[in-house]
């Protein structure tokens, strides 16, 4: 062993280098992650989940929800839009103008250049942002996912295989919590062809007594428990929703700008 | 058997050893055409580790070119941007105000007030003396903080204070505030009987 030393010093580097490679670098890059502003408004995000929703994390990643669902939101590209905003005092010029301009799917510098034309014959215009890509195109946000979504959540639920949809935003999309819950309980009550498992011990079936319980699932005829039955939701699948539900991720950011359909105005 | 074996070592006389020998010219040419490769592949790809840049994003300057230039979104970004710089240190980034400081701007009458006249006149003149704001009793000085912006930066920052924190008066618009700056002409503090003598 006369070069045990350099030998020593070899595994140090590259223990050192990995552990740099993998800890300290993104450590250094988003260690200090914080709450940012929203772009169109003045609120900040995000917000720290509610209670139940927090209770909820912890359910989604006792269940293995992560090994078929993925909450990460992927994007191809950005291009831009523009949209006349007002026609100015000669429409017919603006017009004309327009019906020779190609006004979608634009790059940065050739929105500026058709801004520029449009504004120069008196027309007022607006420029969208729009993300494009697979998962934007099938409705599952509107945007790619960023570090900020998982800020609040420990430990963080990305996920990386896509058996079921994707759920950065299926707060967003969801029509209830009444939905969801019957979604849990009886996944192709919902879904017809859902090879999602039902998650039937979320739930109690248990025999009416003297009222229905007001929590009692609505479910159709063929998933419905035996007359005189009713599923009532444990707690476990009602912050199991409440999490779900509290999926949002799906407002523009620096890091993720893009145009919300409808601006609110102030 | 044994006798060869000693016999062809004590023929050589040494050990085997390796030769050194020039490094293959095509192996370094490889390495560094993969090397080129892969810093191009890094200046397009890893957005030069930039917390705020994901792809498609190639870097903070694409990215930051595809911010919103227009509408609400861009105005209420640079009204957020010149209130932080020049506003917030007194009124507070929350709009909340500080004790002994300044008054808070949200649900201030005069700021939601329906015309912005009377709330123009403040940054673009300053005003000093007894004032009550949102229930309580101020009586202290500001300068005319606004008169320094240009007109879109203090119509920008008018829309976002009207905007914000729960505030939902309307928009302030460049031209506006311009004709408003002319009609001041030289910065006069205002006292509240002047600022109540104006148009609303």
């Amino acid at each position: 062993m006369k070069n045990g030393f350099v030998i020593f010093l070899a595994g140090f580097a590259v223990l050192v280098t990995s552990w740099g490679a993998f800890v300290l670098g993104p450590q250094l890059q988003l260690g200090r992650a914080k709450q940012v502003p929203i772009l169109n408004s003045t609120d900040v995000y995000p917000i720290n989940r509610p209670g139940e929703a927090a209770q909820g994390l912890q359910v989604y990643r006792a269940n293995g929800c992560a090994a078929c669902h993925t909450e990460q939101v992927q994007q191809d590209g950005v291009a831009c839009e523009v949209v006349l905003a007002s026609a100015g005092k000669n429409p017919a010029v603006v017009s004309n103008l327009l019906s020779t301009l190609k006004l979608n799917g634009l790059t940065e510098e050739e929105a500026q250049a058709a801004v520029d034309k449009i504004t120069a014959a008196g027309g007022k215009v607006e420029t969208h942002i729009v993300a494009t890509g697979p998962d934007i195109a099938r409705g599952w946000g509107l945007r790619h996912s960023v570090a900020e979504d998982f800020l609040y959540d420990f430990p963080v639920q990305p996920g990386s295989v896509r058996i079921g949809p994707d759920l950065a935003g299926v707060g967003s999309r969801s029509p209830g919590a009444n939905v969801v819950l019957q979604h849990l309980y009886a996944p192709k009550s919902v879904v017809k062809d859902s090879a999602m498992p039902p998650f039937r011990y979320l739930f109690e079936v248990r025999k009416i007594g003297g009222a229905f319980s007001p929590d009692a699932l609505n479910l159709p005829k063929e998933f419905a428990p035996a007359a005189g039955y009713e599923v009532v939701p444990k707690p476990e699948a009602k912050h199991l929703a409440a999490y779900l539900l509290s999926l949002h991720a799906d407002v523009p950011l620096y890091d993720a700008p893009f145009t919300p359909a409808a601006t609110a105005k102030p | 058997m044994s006798d060869e074996t000693k016999s062809c070592s004590t023929e050589t006389g040494t050990e085997p050893t390796a030769a050194r020998s020039q490094l293959p010219m095509w192996i370094l040419v490889v390495l560094l055409t993969l090397l080129y490769l892969g810093g191009i592949y890094f200046d397009h790809h890893s957005g030069w580790f930039d917390q705020q840049v994901y792809s498609p994003f190639a870097n903070a300057a694409v990215l930051e070119a595809y911010q919103p230039k227009s509408g609400a979104a861009a105005a209420l970004a640079a009204g957020r941007k010149s209130y932080e710089a020049v506003c917030g240190t007194c009124h507070g980034n929350d709009g909340l105000g500080k004790p002994g400081q300044a008054p808070q701007l949200a649900g201030s009458e005069w700021v939601i007030a329906k015309g912005y006249n009377r709330l123009a006149h403040i940054p673009l003149a300053g005003i000093s003396g007894p004032i009550q704001v949102a229930g309580k009793d101020w009586n202290m000085a500001m300068a005319a903080m606004g008169a320094a912006l240009s007109d879109a930066d203090l119509a920008n920052v008018l829309t976002y204070i009207r905007g914000s924190w729960g505030n939902k008066a309307g928009e302030v618009t460049a031209d506006e505030i311009k004709a408003i700056r002319a009609g001041i002409g030289r910065p006069q503090t205002l006292s509240l009987e002047q600022l109540n003598a104006l148009p609303e």
